[in-house]
């Protein structure tokens, strides 16, 4: 079981956290085309290595917080 | 592009090696003479240029470079694995097979898979060990009952065995599950599906093989590919750790390092990479008969001819590269377990492991063709590559061979993700075995 | 007085574990056995005469004791209904009925011992070159196979056992109780450290038990009389896991067959010393061929005589010392063969057990035992799983350390090197000073980061890094196999041959050897076997052992039952304030996630017409209920909604769809505005969650600025739908302050009023059901008050209850889609039926750009209302919709039989050109048959037009109603009181540790930004609990989120009092009596912690988590806060969920708190906070 640095709560178990995934940016609804949209639906860094992701402390503080995380090692870094 | 003809000759200039044929007559034979059975494969040198660079030496890699040559004489065709053949998923999934899908495109591509694995012991003289002791996946509640029905009705419209049971004939089937109605997760039901069953998962990768390696096919294991080389949007070669190889087809066979490849030929993928993890007990005297599937309860188990009990979950959480498993894992796992066969709580947990699944976001795979010619893709597999392996080497073959996609993968082409044209899996997610 | 048991049995032996004044008997395959306290089954046996324990996996060869300790492979027996108990390492109990496994049909004579014969033909891997042809044949070879399964057995009746798990923080968790392992916990605590010392074995001292036996009683008692050592004996470091969390498996507890031990270590020192490995010759499974340590512990530590004349293979010191134990048992060493004088050994003689040794100088010694000690393997797998990989040496012939598993994980005794006790526990006690030296870092790191501290200063903690000694590497003759072959895998019957043809065969990396042969995966995981096997491929392959590596260890270190990584299982569930009433009167429970919810109270079809004819009254409860407040709701509305919200007026309720990004519909349900900047959100009862987390995500992420503060009250409310033509009668009766009549309280409109004498009831004029109906919603306490009143006012209406396959049916008639059933995990808005809702020309909504796409290319199925042309005809849901060419073109998504029109009614998915009303479709039964279809002009079967929820009788006048109850959700048993009208249990009790249902207490939710001038006035943050002028505590529950507590009845009172605190700040702050929404216990007791940290995972250390602190997590699975607040002196804790999961919460502590004799105590009368 991993921990992650919430930067409300301090270090919890992973358990009590949501994966929201990779921080992504929303299109502007207005001018997107489809390719841009279903890019930001669909298609992720997915990295080996370091990346921002958002997580939902569900069996916690409930805030919504942004981890630094490295996806082969598991190792994190608080960001907020 | 089409390497049809040009390596027909490639074919003849390797040399087809009949194989000593497997046979109980030839353990007899040898145990009399107490004599060496052949090299099961070949170490072969890396050459310069090959018609065809297959990246990832498991059964999706192996099976893609045998139909090449035994269905299309495409037989200059190297397979390239950072490790030992069937190291990765090929060797770390539960080797459950089945075809109860619930698209009819999903199901027609899954049955034309488990008809191939049927006959594989007798097609690769290699002994599979298919046990097609059927498949059981079972319902706690009505919306699940629903879109189990749903899955054997469409199953059904495509000849497929599949039908929904109810918990007498369950118990029937499976005597040690507890189908009282008082627990936390009754049993309301399960779609039965005679045909699917489990498999020696290393013996299809060997198989496979060593019936490649027949046809003349270099496997080289322990070279990782560490670029693609393009030059005007085509494919011109690969880099590795033992040097420089050219070839206008390089095939993407790998599982969890899909994305990397990739993007090393500058192709974006619409995938996301998990561990799916699995574990095996100490042996028991065979108790249980068929394969049992909780989607509701991410579990699903099977008893191995050794008298273990394989399970598995579904993917974790969260995204990961690491191989390493987790404890809650194992925690939920038994948990679960228990609540459908009670019994089984003084079984212990021998070993744990896990592999890596690419994900993406209809559940189903990506096959065929890219923007980059000459870069095909097969991967995108998440829960369930194991199961097509033949079919998807019969099909990528066929891709390469023809420099385009037959019917059966037309669904699955990248494009989709930018049409919007989404396969419909995803209607019965949760775990898929 | 002392007695002799067992004619192998010696006289009192120095370090002996046994108790020789009491005996007891156990049965050996029906056998009666006598035993001393401290005889392991095997120890017993050996001491009775017993060699041979069990038959081996693939030729049934005899097998005997080869380790006699956990990890002997021959010593797998059956214990009762326990399979694969380790013979070895289980300590014998009086009435074990013991046998052994994979014998047929008996030990001494085994049948399939004729496959030793075959064994040429048998080679490894065999099976994968035969049974090929007939494939017919296969499942008969199959069930061949299956009967050789080498294994105990299991039984159907085995029930599921107590077993319990308990989470821990210590700074230092050291593996392996020999004397580094001691050592270093010694000088870990003495560091001020937090120790946790894990030992397989029943006692400390490893193998100075039986060298050194009061150097290991001195060490023993100078563990004991250390200060924050805890020691765990007879468990086992089952794995390490990413971050030190680490699994240990403590077996045979007072109240637990086994505990899983979760335990985050801010250091691992892994001190699990040698193993001793098994030499390689023909021969060497023969029962009689014993190792070094075998014969040391059988004759040191139980008293018994391996055998009588002895031939001894040694090539170390503990060899020769093994000579000496031998000698001084009386036992006969024909021979010495001195390894290091390059002596050897060819092959034992003999089947049932060894006859005779026969050197290599050709020479036959007649014995009934051989021992070996040809030297060791280090257990590194805890190293490994840290990631180290390690590297062999062949001066030592055996892998050490890599030295890189990482800051957190160190090595230290056997594993590490060789050396003198003084050099070992010298290097152990440096390693222990630095593993506290590094965990006093990681805790400082820990508290730092925690909220929930008094605010008093830390130290950053002082020391430098230590640079370990290095342990020496004694010399040591690399000796594997003998010039002949034999055993590698003991259980899985893999002998060295196997393995050179598998390499010759072309498998010859490690892991393909491995795969191939199964070497290495037996119940033993390679402890034994993989430096030999590793040994025989290098040699096989020509490579070296360093070239070619060793295998990855994976978890478990040892096999831990599924029983106890199952623990107690925690399921949370969830109740209406109703349920109670649905017991009595036989409703037939329905799980729908977690909630039990009444699927019908015995003829779904009469509760249908009794609605449409009369009135009946449904527990809707778990219907999703969201508190909006705050200007900006409107915006938030219009973005997650399809359709629009800005001109929703005070009073009216609007219908809306969500749908996600991709456009694919995720819920519905209606919101209503209660007020200005009040709205009450509903959403699907499987949504509720998600919706929740939904709607937090998009105003944190993406629109911080948004005035909006949301809190879930979902059970804060018990929900009744009241429908039926009499519902305005039935409702009218018993509401006071709303005025019923059609003309003011239209259809989709909301008021607020008292209901049966409930002040703040919440009454929707909607339906699901197309019947007048008022949705009621009423302050949990006291939903089942108004549930009785209903019922009982009704009566001459003809009211009864209805359940959800009623409401289902009712559902359908009138065409309202269920989503997730009528739609599906790609069902875009325009293919759910609700184009009308969604509007496009809105700048922006979720999931605009997709349905903007799909209105213009009209992609996607339609939902449809279909009628089968025989009414008679009921399809089963799922039955799938073919065209002529049999090709699927749509599906029936739900169906019924119409009690209102007597016949069968569905809806359905079909393909776009299919959904023009009229349309004949063919339905595919899964009986085989096509039957007829139409696709119907509305979705709605019943009362299309809606007619029926208009109907305008007048309302009666209110009437007298018995006096408001409120209930907690956690059952008062037993004698009752009434305090501040709730109805809560009195008994008392003085035991020394409590639960105390606490939810009668007033408790008021304060949301706001945590740093603005409203969190100063109410004087906390969040992290940290307050008593607030002795009346009231308040509570920084999360980021800008504050629990206020007070006395029963006290909610009025408090919320006038904080919403003029907020409203005198001027800022933006909301104030909500959650009384009602939450269930509150409390506590109190020594313990309460210990027991809390079997069902939560967060350190509740004094340092941590002192007096006041406040916290959020998961306890026993079920999102909880707990709050610190000790009784003059005595810890307590008051915890909190919300309402529905009180009684899960309460029994999860009750089941925890039996270790330490827990008991329920009353409501206080006042509670004292």
């Amino acid at each position: 079981m991993i921990q992650l640095p919430c930067p409300w709560c301090g270090p919890r178990n992973a358990s009590e956290f949501t994966h929201h995934g990779e921080v992504t940016s929303r299109p502007d609804v207005g001018t997107a085309t489809p390719e841009q949209w279903r890019r930001y639906l669909y298609f992720r860094r997915n990295a080996n290595g370091w990346v921002d992701e958002n997580w939902y402390h569900t069996a916690g503080c409930r805030r919504f917080i942004r981890v630094r995380r490295h996806t082969l090692s598991n190792e994190t870094e608080a960001t907020r | 592009m089409s390497v049809g003809n040009g390596s027909h000759r490639a074919g003849n200039r390797n040399g087809k090696r009949k194989p000593q044929r497997y046979s109980a007559f030839g353990l007899f034979k040898r145990g009399l003479s107490r004599s060496d059975w052949p090299r099961v494969w070949q170490e072969r040198p890396l050459k310069s240029t090959y018609d065809v660079v297959i990246v990832g030496g498991g059964v999706h890699g192996l099976a893609t470079a045998y139909y090449l040559a035994a269905n299309h004489g495409i037989t200059n065709v190297a397979v390239l694995d950072k490790g030992y053949l069937g190291g990765g998923g090929s060797g770390r999934n539960t080797a459950i097979l089945r075809s109860n899908y619930l698209t009819p495109e999903g199901v027609r591509f899954y049955d034309r898979s488990l008809h191939l694995y049927e006959n594989l012991a007798d097609e690769l003289n290699f002994n599979v060990m298919f046990s097609q002791r059927g498949h059981m996946t079972l319902a706690h509640n009505d919306n699940s009952l629903r879109t189990l029905r749903w899955r054997a009705e469409v199953n059904k419209l495509q000849g497929v065995d599949s039908e929904v049971i109810d918990p007498d004939e369950i118990k029937k089937l499976v005597p040690y599950l507890d189908t009282s109605t008082d627990t936390r997760y009754p049993i309301l039901g399960a779609l039965y599906h005679p045909p699917g069953g489990i498999i020696r998962h290393d013996a299809v990768v060997w198989g496979y093989a060593r019936a490649a390696d027949a046809h003349g096919v270099h496997l080289h294991q322990n070279t990782e590919v560490t670029d693609i080389e393009t030059a005007g949007g085509r494919v011109t070669g690969v880099r590795t750790n033992r040097g420089e190889v050219s070839t206008p087809v390089v095939v993407n066979c790998t599982a969890g390092w899909s994305t990397l490849i990739s993007d090393m030929a500058g192709v974006d993928m619409p995938v996301t990479t998990s561990p799916l993890q699995a574990a095996v007990t100490e042996p028991v005297k065979p108790f249980l008969g068929t394969v049992v599937v909780s989607g509701t309860l991410h579990v699903y188990v099977s008893q191995t001819d050794r008298g273990e009990l394989v399970f598995g979950a579904s993917v974790d959480p969260f995204t990961s590269y690491s191989m390493r498993g987790s404890l809650e894992f194992a925690e939920g796992l038994a948990g679960h377990v228990l609540e459908l066969m009670p019994p089984v709580s003084k079984m212990r947990l021998l070993r744990q492991w896990a592999g890596l699944c690419d994900m993406t976001p209809d559940y189903s795979p990506i096959m065929g063709p890219t923007h980059v010619d000459g870069f095909h893709v097969d991967v995108g597999w998440g829960t369930y590559g194991f199961k097509a392996g033949p079919v998807s080497g019969e099909a990528m073959a066929d891709t390469v061979a023809n420099g385009r996609p037959p019917e059966i993968i037309a669904p699955f082409g990248i494009d989709r993700f930018t049409t919007g044209q989404l396969v419909g899996e995803k209607g019965a997610a949760a775990v898929g075995h | 007085m002392s007695q002799q048991v067992g004619r192998m049995r010696l006289g009192p032996q120095p370090g002996e574990v046994i108790d020789r004044r009491r005996a007891f008997e156990f049965t050996w395959n029906g056998r009666t056995v006598t035993a001393h306290p401290g005889d392991t089954i095997v120890s017993a046996l050996a001491a009775d005469g017993e060699r041979v324990f069990s038959r081996s996996f693939k030729y049934h060869r005899p097998r005997g004791l080869l380790t006699a300790s956990f990890h002997d492979p021959g010593c797998m027996v059956q214990v009762d209904d326990e399979p694969n108990v380790r013979g070895g390492h289980r300590l014998a109990e009086p009435g074990m009925a013991v046998s052994s496994q994979n014998t047929w049909p008996s030990l001494k004579f085994d049948v399939k011992a004729i496959n030793r014969f075959a064994g040429r033909f048998l080679t490894a891997g065999f099976y994968y070159k035969t049974f090929m042809k007939p494939e017919f044949l296969w499942p008969t070879y199959q069930k061949v196979l299956r009967g050789f399964v080498h294994a105990g057995e299991i039984s159907p009746d085995t029930p599921h056992d107590y077993y319990d798990k308990r989470y821990a923080h210590p700074d230092v968790l050291i593996a392996g109780g020999g004397p580094a392992g001691m050592s270093a916990a010694i000088a870990a605590a003495r560091a001020g450290a937090s120790v946790m010392l894990v030992e397989e074995e029943h006692q400390l001292g490893g193998h100075l038990r039986w060298t050194d036996p009061a150097a290991a009683a001195e060490l023993t008692a100078e563990v004991a009389a250390t200060d924050g050592i805890e020691v765990l004996t007879n468990s086992t470091v089952a794995g390490r896991y990413d971050q030190n969390w680490i699994a240990v498996a403590q077996r045979d507890l007072p109240h637990a067959r086994e505990r899983l031990i979760k335990a985050r270590a801010r250091t691992l020192v892994v001190a699990g010393g040698l193993i001793e490995r098994p030499y390689v010759f023909a021969g060497n499974d023969t029962p009689g061929v014993m190792l070094s340590t075998a014969v040391r512990r059988l004759i040191n530590l139980h008293a018994v005589k391996p055998g009588q004349r002895a031939v001894v293979l040694t090539a170390n010191p503990e060899g020769d010392a093994a000579v000496a134990d031998l000698e001084r048992a009386g036992v006969e060493v024909a021979h010495v063969a001195d390894a290091r004088k390059g002596e050897d050994v060819v092959r034992v003689h003999g089947r049932k057990g060894v006859k005779a040794v026969e050197l290599s100088g050709g020479q036959k010694i007649d014995a009934d035992l051989f021992v070996t000690a040809t030297g060791w393997t280090a257990p590194t797998s805890l190293l490994n799983m840290a990631g180290d990989v390690p590297v062999y040496s062949p001066t030592a012939a055996r892998f050490l350390p890599g030295g890189t598993a990482g800051e957190s994980v160190l090595a230290t005794g056997g594993i590490a090197g060789d050396g003198s006790l003084d050099e070992l526990r010298e290097h152990a006690e440096a390693t222990g000073t630095e593993a506290a030296r590094r965990a006093a870092g990681g805790r400082y790191h820990q508290l730092a980061a925690v909220p929930t501290r008094n605010g008093g200063k830390l130290s950053k903690p002082k020391g430098t890094a230590a640079t370990l000694p290095q342990l020496p590497v004694h010399e040591h003759p690399e000796l594997f196999r003998a010039s002949t072959h034999g055993i590698v895998d003991y259980s899985e019957d893999v002998s060295s041959k196997d393995l050179h043809a598998a390499v010759r065969e072309g498998y010859d990396s490690a892991e393909l050897a491995k795969r191939f042969t199964t070497a290495t995966m037996g119940p033993v995981q390679g402890k034994l076997e993989t430096i030999n096997a590793i040994a025989t491929i290098a040699e096989a392959t020509g490579k070296t052992i360093a070239e070619n590596g060793t295998t990855t260890w994976r978890p478990m270190y040892t096999p831990v039952s599924l029983g106890a990584l199952a623990g107690r299982i925690f399921e949370p569930v969830r109740y209406s304030p109703m349920q109670p009433w649905h017991e009595k009167h036989n409703a037939t429970p329905l799980v729908a996630g977690q909630w039990i919810r009444p699927d019908h109270y015995g003829d779904p079809a009469a509760e249908v017409r009794n609605v449409r004819d009369n009135v009946g009254i449904i527990d809707v409860t778990p219907i999703g209920k969201l508190d909006l407040r705050g200007p900006d709701v409107p915006k938030l509305l219009n973005l997650l909604y399809v359709n629009k919200w800005s001109k929703l007026g005070i009073g009216r309720v609007r219908y809306g769809v969500m749908c996600a990004e991709d456009g694919v519909v995720m819920d519905d349900g209606v919101t209503g505005r209660l007020g200005e900047d009040h709205y009450l959100m509903s959403t699907t009862s499987s949504g509720a969650a998600n919706v929740w987390e939904w709607v937090e995500n998009w105003l944190q992420t993406e629109h911080p600025d948004w005035q909006v503060h949301v809190t879930p009250v979902t059970t804060a409310y018990a929900s009744i739908n009241v429908a039926g033509p009499k519902s305005r009668e039935l409702v009218s009766r018993l509401t006071e302050g709303v005025d019923l009549s059609a003309e003011a309280f239209g259809y989709m409109q909301v008021r607020t009023g008292r209901v049966a004498g409930v002040d703040d009831c919440v009454l929707w004029r909607i339906g699901f059901t197309g019947e007048l109906s008022y949705e009621l919603h009423v302050p949990a306490s006291y939903g089942l008050h108004v549930w009785e009143q209903l019922l009982e006012h009704g009566a001459d209406l003809g009211v009864r209850p209805f359940g959800v396959e009623g409401q289902r049916i009712l559902r359908l008639e009138k065409g309202h889609l269920i989503v997730g059933q009528d739609t599906d995990g790609l069902t875009k808005g325009y293919s759910a039926g609700i184009d009308w809702a969604i509007k496009l020309d809105k700048d922006d909504f979720v999931g605009k750009p997709e349905l903007v796409w799909q209105h213009e290319n009209g992609g996607g199925t339609r939902l449809v209302g279909i009628q089968p042309l025989d009414g008679t005809v009921v399809p089963p849901e799922a039955s799938q919709i073919v065209n002529s060419r049999g090709t699927i073109v749509g599906r029936i998504t739900s169906s019924r039989m119409s009690p209102t029109l007597n016949r069968a009614i569905c809806l359905g998915q079909v393909e776009a050109d299919l959904a023009k009303p009229g349309t004949t479709l063919t339905v595919h039964l899964p009986t085989g048959t096509k039957v007829g279809a139409r696709v119907t002009e509305h979705h709605a079967h019943v009362d299309p037009e809606g007619t029926r929820q208009n109907i305008d009788t007048p309302p009666s006048q209110p009437r007298p109603h018995a006096t408001p109850v409120a209930r907690s959700p956690i059952p008062a048993s037993g004698r009752t009181t009434t305090i501040a009208g709730w109805q809560v249990d009195a008994r008392r009790s003085s035991a020394t540790l409590r639960l105390a249902d606490h939810t009668l207490l007033a408790k008021v939710g304060i949301r706001a930004a945590h740093d603005g001038s409203i969190a100063q006035a109410l004087g906390t943050r969040f992290g940290r609990a307050v008593h607030d002028n002795g009346s009231a505590v308040i509570v920084g529950s999360g980021p800008g989120e504050w629990f206020v507590l007070g006395s029963p009845g006290s909610q009025d009172k408090l919320l006038t009092r904080m919403r003029n605190l907020v409203e005198e700040t001027g800022e933006f702050g909301t104030v909500i009596d959650q009384t009602h929404g939450r269930a509150l216990m409390k506590l109190t007791g020594e313990h309460a912690a210990d027991l809390l940290a079997k069902v939560c995972g967060v350190d509740l250390s004094e340092a941590a988590t002192p007096d006041g602190a406040a916290l959020r997590t998961s306890v026993a699975r079920l999102v909880t806060d707990v709050v610190r607040i000790d009784e003059n002196g005595t810890p307590a804790y008051l915890l909190h969920c919300e309402r529905s999961s009180g009684q899960y919460l309460f029994n999860a502590l009750l089941d925890a708190g039996n270790e330490f004799g827990i008991e329920i105590d009353g409501c206080p009368t006042a509670p004292t906070l």
